[in-house]
């Protein structure tokens, strides 16, 4: 076999050249650490404690300080983060929670059972879905130092799933800070479990967050909003600015990595540029016209339906997503497609239908007599008054009498929550990872949804736990939507951010940004 | 001097206790609440509602006005709702980038304006005085926010010589923190540089008409010698009112230029603060700008009779 010697030298070489090869390019592929990370996003958050407030801009900041005990993965499902995982006795009312053992707090603390119980009690009665959550819970303690055990009331369907909300989330404290801080008072010292902690707050200047070391991260792959989290840059600056059009400039001279909630307007520039990227961010709100249902002329369910029969939805996505068919889509879905388990696809929905007759003659049958009707919007976010403002042209065109009220969002937020106030205003809204977290098929939300069918189907929503007849209730629920109108659905508007190109791995898969597991090449 | 600066002092009292009242009201009486912007667009009413109560914004407005009187004759100006801090501080901390951005674009404003307004009196009717006076009139017309979003997309991002927006401490690094001044020095400076090249301008024009100045002339005083050491001093006092409202509107002027600019200043916080509602942030920063304006403008009438000695105050 003398002659197999050479074949084999050469192979033995080709395989070294190639080892060479396949290393340098998986090296220059590593993700390596260092580095500060500048992230411009709009504006200050009213506070760093996730149980206390529902704002976006807190969630996207408190979801990398803080943890809770479930996550959500890459198809929106609930999967343990701080928990090992949960145990549920055969009847659904005892769920037992093993948690991780060797979690550091970022003071050093290890985090044990009385930490979660102490915060998720206080999360239970401050936060939207804790409140709904604890409604159910009879009791809630510590088996011992690393389990907890939570006992229902009766059988629930959402005990998973409003411990993985990443929005006003269970985030885990310290004892000592849940107990510190009653639950209507935001938490002012920010300790928690995650990948980075709070290094300095300097209102509209930055915030700093800076790598933990002690971060016990799960072995498993990085997956949607949970998983294995590696902080591999030293440093987050979240930078505050204001001024849209400046947050890209800065990207585009590179004073910023990153900048979230940019006009669209911006796309053209951001594509032309060779050294950024810009990411299309979806879902991201469908648009809403909410109907005041305790009092006044939007009580009257024919003329909600003049409305929702009356309006040609394209143009006016058309017109909001700025001419841009990337930026916006056509569905009748109350959960957007990224939400795999809950979108529905029911054909037939009196959505979109443009029908002038039909609006017309449930005007008649209302018996609308060209009231105007208080229609109240914000020019602080240019898509919402875009929307209304087109939405006021084509209802006009079969017969309403729109008085379009333009405000700003302070005052549009106050006033919605006074019946005598408005009749219809409009919102965004974004996403919702279960059907009973849909706010606006509640009584306790501006607009007051008080229809007795819909509020039935959210409480055998939340007690179903057969993922099946679950789903066969939010179809249901979703017939009755379009029958009750409680709100008008439009389509599905996108945002846009921007990457500099050094920046690697930023998962754009995800609603919200986060930016562990996040490299910089520089 | 002595008793007239008394008076002039103790009539700053009044001035402000309106100022802030009607702020106060103001600011209360137009709709918007503070306390739905914290909690987010999916808070409950219920929740809505026990936050006001803890904050104290469910009391009737008389008694809020009563309480925020009491604080401030002690010298407490409350707390931010959002920013978790004394208000007080808050305007500490935002004092330094205002004033400096004021008076860079003062600097600014007066380098240009003053030069080039003589200068266009001097040589009245040339080309140079045509030039000038368009170049002020522009500044005079184009709105300080599209001028600086054009200084920026030249500036930095198509020449990228200066950042686009941010702030550096001049104390920490002095270099840096120019850079980053320029851009917003100019687009402010500029605007206010048009009105006191105008002024300047028409001013010298009045002066040399004078007797005195055709005497210097007569005498054979050079063309330079009469504009800068002659006239220049007696056409000051109007230009040194002038520079005083400049720099009054320019606590204004600075609130869209911090805002473009990325600046934490007071004009920036005062904006965050209406449009999120932070009564007790725009009550503070209402209370020490009109403070400043007032001081300044006692400050301009004192300048006068350092100028000009005909003027005497008793």
């Amino acid at each position: 076999m003398a002659r197999s010697v050479p074949v084999r030298k050469a192979l033995v070489s080709v395989v070294a050249v190639l080892l060479v090869v396949v290393g340098a390019a998986l090296a220059a592929d590593a993700p390596r650490k260092g580095g500060v990370l500048r992230v411009g996003n709009l504006g200050e958050p009213p506070a760093l404690d996730a149980h206390w407030t529902t704002a976006s801009i807190t969630e996207t900041l408190t979801n990398h300080i803080y943890e809770g005990l479930y996550s959500l993965d890459s198809g929106n499902r609930p999967i343990p983060m701080l928990a090992e995982g949960v145990t549920v006795s055969k009847d659904g009312l005892v769920y037992t929670f093993k948690l991780r053992q060797g979690v550091k707090f970022h003071n050093g603390k290890e985090m044990t059972s009385e930490d979660v119980v102490a915060s998720l009690g206080r999360w239970g009665k401050q936060s939207v879905y804790g409140k709904a959550l604890f409604a159910q819970v009879a009791e809630f303690k510590a088996l011992d130092k690393y389990a907890v055990e939570m006992r229902l009331k009766e059988k629930s369907a959402i005990v998973l799933i409003s411990l993985a909300v990443p929005n006003n989330f269970g985030a885990i404290y310290p004892k000592e800070i849940a107990d510190k801080f009653p639950p209507e008072q935001k938490v002012t010292e920010y300790i928690g479990t995650g990948p980075f902690k709070l290094a300095e707050w300097k209102p509209d200047q930055y915030i700093r967050m800076v790598r933990f070391d002690d971060y016990k991260s799960r072995n498993e792959k990085p997956n949607g909003y949970g998983g294995g989290k590696t902080a591999y840059v030293d440093e987050i600056r979240w930078v505050p600015v204001p001024e849209v059009a400046t947050r890209v400039a800065q990207v585009e001279t590179g004073e910023l990595d990153f900048a979230d909630d940019l006009n669209l307007d911006a796309y053209d520039r951001l594509k032309k540029n060779p050294n950024a990227r810009a990411i299309v961010s979806k879902p991201y709100y469908w648009l809403v016209a909410v109907m005041n249902k305790k009092e006044g002329l939007m009580t009257n369910q024919k003329l909600r339906q003049a409305w929702q029969a009356a309006i040609d939805i394209e143009p006016i996505m058309k017109n909001v997503a700025g001419g841009k068919t990337e930026f916006y889509r056509m569905d009748s879905s109350l959960a957007p497609v990224e939400i795999t388990a809950w979108h529905t696809k029911i054909a037939g929905l009196p959505w979109n239908e443009h029908n002038k007759d039909k609006a017309k003659r449930l005007l008649q049958e209302a018996g609308y007599k060209k009231e105007p009707i208080r229609f109240m919007t914000t020019q602080e976010y240019k898509w919402m008054y875009d929307f209304a403002l087109l939405t006021k042209q084509q209802l006009e065109d079969v017969g309403f009498n729109i008085d379009l009220q333009v405000v700003d969002w302070a005052t549009l937020v106050k006033r919605r929550n006074n019946s005598k106030e408005y009749d219809v205003f409009t919102t965004g809204m974004g996403v919702f990872y279960d059907p009973t977290h849909h706010i606006y098929l509640t009584a306790g939300w501006p607009g007051w949804t008080t229809d007795e069918g819909i509020l039935k189907l959210q409480a055998d929503l939340a007690r179903e736990t057969d993922p099946k007849k679950r789903m066969a209730l939010w179809e249901q629920q979703t017939r009755q939507f379009y029958e009750k109108v409680p709100v008008i659905r439009y389509g599905d508007l996108f945002g846009l951010r921007a990457a500099r190109n050094t920046v690697k791995d930023f998962n754009d898969k995800t609603e919200r940004v986060r930016f562990y597991n996040v490299w910089l090449e520089k | 001097m002595g008793p007239y600066l008394l008076r002039r002092l103790l009539a700053i009292i009044p001035v402000l206790a309106v100022v802030v009242t009607v702020v106060f009201l103001l600011i209360h009486l137009i709709p918007g609440d503070p306390v739905s912007v914290m909690l987010g667009p999916d808070a409950t009413l219920s929740q809505i509602e026990a936050t006001r109560k803890g904050l104290g914004l469910d009391r009737p407005i008389y008694e809020q006005l009563i309480g925020f009187y009491a604080r401030v004759l002690r010298g407490d100006l409350g707390q931010s709702y959002f920013l978790d801090r004394p208000v007080s501080q808050a305007l500490w901390e935002r004092a330094e980038p205002t004033l400096v951005l004021m008076l860079s674009a003062l600097v600014v404003a007066i380098a240009i304006g003053v030069p080039s307004g003589t200068i266009a009196a001097a040589y009245r009717g040339s080309a140079w005085d045509r030039g000038l006076m368009l170049v002020s009139l522009l500044g005079v017309c184009i709105p300080g926010f599209w001028l600086s979003l054009n200084f920026i997309y030249f500036f930095a991002v198509r020449l990228g010589w200066l950042p686009a927006a941010g702030y550096v401490s001049v104390f920490t690094d002095p270099v840096g923190a120019m850079r980053y001044m320029v851009l917003p020095a100019f687009s402010l400076g500029f605007n206010q540089s048009a009105l006191i090249a105008r002024i300047s301008r028409s001013c010298m024009l009045d002066v040399l008409q004078q007797d005195y100045i055709r005497t210097a002339r007569a005498k054979g005083l050079s063309h330079g010698v009469v504009t800068w050491v002659h006239a220049f001093r007696n056409a000051l006092v109007p230009v040194v009112t002038v520079i005083g409202i400049t720099t009054a509107v320019l606590i204004g002027g600075a609130v869209v230029t911090e805002i473009v600019f990325n600046i934490p200043g007071l004009g920036r916080l005062i904006i965050s603060a209406i449009l999120r509602r932070d009564y007790p942030v725009v009550q503070g920063v209402v209370l020490v700008t009109a403070t400043v304006y007032v001081l300044i403008n006692l400050g301009v009438d004192l300048l006068y009779a350092i100028i000009d000695p005909r003027i005497r105050y008793d």
